[in-house]
């Protein structure tokens, strides 16, 4: 059985179709790298998946809890999300908690984890992103590869089944790319579900098990990379990695 | 008769007492002789007075600012009923005069048998006002909390409640805490229309003395000087509360 699964997605932004009927099924430990043009629906789509935007037609799976149609009931949706951890492009660190604290937050608050072993797991996550030493550090002390370094060792801290990653390295300056990369390439390797959108058409080649190119709302094509990228099957996929070049 | 003017001459005047108009003129003229002699008398009083309106201001302070979260905090997310309710508080007490709302507490209530002494009325009134404008200052910094940082905390999976008391309190409190601090020293300034109901703050004692020593200017620029001390110490010490409340940082 799939870990993330949805079926028959729909979204509209008032009369803005951008979900057009989204089927997707993500196995355990399985990297999805979603690629497409601006405005195809990647983000929403990702957006979707932990509720953050509501459906308006279809279901969302993961894991067991099944989230429906105008989701109401709170309960599922936070049930939801503490399987579904997400990494956002501007970081979004809480500004006046230290590192640790922004890591040890949602552990305790939600989790009602005690402090101290709250305290050890920050501390993993921060060591597993390469940030052990920044503990008692605030986010404005630290440079934006570090700081969505700690993004992600935020969510990781949570155990989610599954990791969320839209466009994480865009807002970073180019020198500061590869260090977040190679944390995300590293949760891969650990065997971590990992659902990204990416611009980065290397790392995306080379790290996902599978491609999922987006056009117009839809899933329009989408498999392996290599035999993607050697052998588009639709014009759409063949001109989007046509203008990359 | 002849006019005081015509008569008058500065050199005679050194000689012998001009008439009782040229002698008000010549206190004009001359340097007023301030007289400090009753402040002695009156030191006990006086610094109860500063006390008193010390007092109103702490508790108003407090409460008011409480108040200011709830209220911010119902106006944020439209929280029925409480929503609706503050917002129309907010709107009663922002657009009617201090003194107003005072006499409406203390004259008012009595119809409807809540009947208060003159400080309960005062510190009240203190309350409510405080906490309709602080009210609409939090909720400003509430609003400035950047979306993105509301989405973290609800791909988290925190509840409204733990977003806002983790999330969202402290930055904006930190944020508006100067406007916050400007608008406990207005009202403290404010609190000086207590005396029209007999709350002994400073203003009350002020009238008091200088009711028995007729010196009002000495009386009211000591007072002044008082309200003056008074603002400075309570910006001081706003500063020094959201220094350790708001700020706080754990040492690296
Ligand atoms: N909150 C919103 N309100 C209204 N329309 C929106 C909203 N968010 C996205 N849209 C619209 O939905 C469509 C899809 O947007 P989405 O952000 O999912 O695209 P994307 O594929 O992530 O693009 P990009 O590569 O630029 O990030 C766009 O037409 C966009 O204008
Ligand atoms: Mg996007």
């Amino acid at each position: 059985m799939p870990l993330v699964s949805t079926r028959r997605l729909h979204k509209f932004f008032g009369r803005n179709h951008v979900l057009r009927g989204i089927k997707l099924d993500v196995e355990e430990s399985e990297v999805i790298a979603i690629v497409g043009r601006s405005g195809s629906g990647k983000s929403t789509l990702l957006r979707t998946l932990n509720g953050l935007e509501n459906i308006d037609d279809g279901t969302i799976e993961v894991d067991g809890t099944v989230l429906q149609v105008d989701h109401d009931d709170p309960g599922a949706l936070r049930a939801l999300r503490q399987k579904v951890g997400m990494v956002f492009q501007q970081f979004n660190l809480f500004p006046h908690l230290s590192t640790g604290q922004n890591v040890t937050l949602a552990p305790r608050v939600v989790k009602r984890t005690p402090r101290e072993e709250a305290e050890d797991i920050a501390r993993r996550m921060l060591e597993r992103v390469g940030l052990g030493e920044k503990f008692d550090a605030f986010p404005d002390q630290l440079s934006g590869g570090q700081q969505q370094r700690v993004a992600i060792a935020r969510a990781l801290a949570m155990s989610p089944k599954v990791l969320l990653c839209d466009e994480i390295t865009s807002a970073l300056d180019p020198e500061l790319v590869n260090e977040v990369l190679s944390v995300v390439r590293q949760l891969a390797d650990e065997g971590m579900t990992l659902i990204m959108v990416t611009h980065e058409m290397r790392f995306a080649r080379e790290v996902s098990d599978r491609l999922v190119f987006m056009h117009e709302g839809r899933i329009h094509e989408s498999g392996s990379p290599q035999e993607m990228f050697s052998n588009p099957t639709t014009p759409e996929f063949a001109s989007f990695i046509g203008s990359l070049n | 008769m002849p006019s005081c003017r015509q008569t008058f001459d500065p050199r005679a005047a050194l000689v012998r007492p001009a008439c009782a108009a040229g002698r008000r003129a010549r206190f004009v003229v001359m340097a007023y002789q301030f007289d400090f002699t009753f402040v002695p008398d009156y030191a006990g009083m006086l610094a109860q007075g500063v006390v008193y309106t010390l007092g109103l201001t702490v508790v108003g302070g407090t409460l008011g600012i409480l108040i200011g979260i709830g209220g911010a905090l119902s106006r944020t997310w439209d929280t029925r009923p409480f929503g609706e309710l503050f917002r129309y508080y907010v709107e009663l007490f922002r657009n009617t005069p201090f003194l107003v709302q005072l006499f409406l507490i203390f004259f008012g209530l009595p119809s409807l048998g809540i009947k208060l002494a003159g400080w309960q009325a005062a510190i009240l009134a203190m309350v409510l006002n405080l906490g309709a404008y602080s009210t609409e200052i939090i909720r400003a910094g509430l609003q400035a909390t950047p979306r993105g940082q509301i989405e973290a905390a609800d791909s988290l999976a925190l509840t409204r409640w733990q977003i806002f008391l983790h999330v969202m309190l402290r930055p904006a409190l930190r944020k508006v805490w100067p406007a916050l601090s400007s608008q406990v020293v207005i009202t403290m300034l404010g609190s000086s229309v207590c005396s029209q109901i007999a709350a002994e703050e400073l203003t009350f004692v002020a009238n008091f003395i200088q009711s028995r020593n007729f010196r009002a200017f000495e009386t009211y620029f000591l007072t002044t000087a008082l309200y003056f001390a008074l603002a400075l110490l309570v910006r001081q010490a706003m500063h020094l509360v959201g220094r350790y409340l708001i700020v706080r940082r754990p040492s690296p």
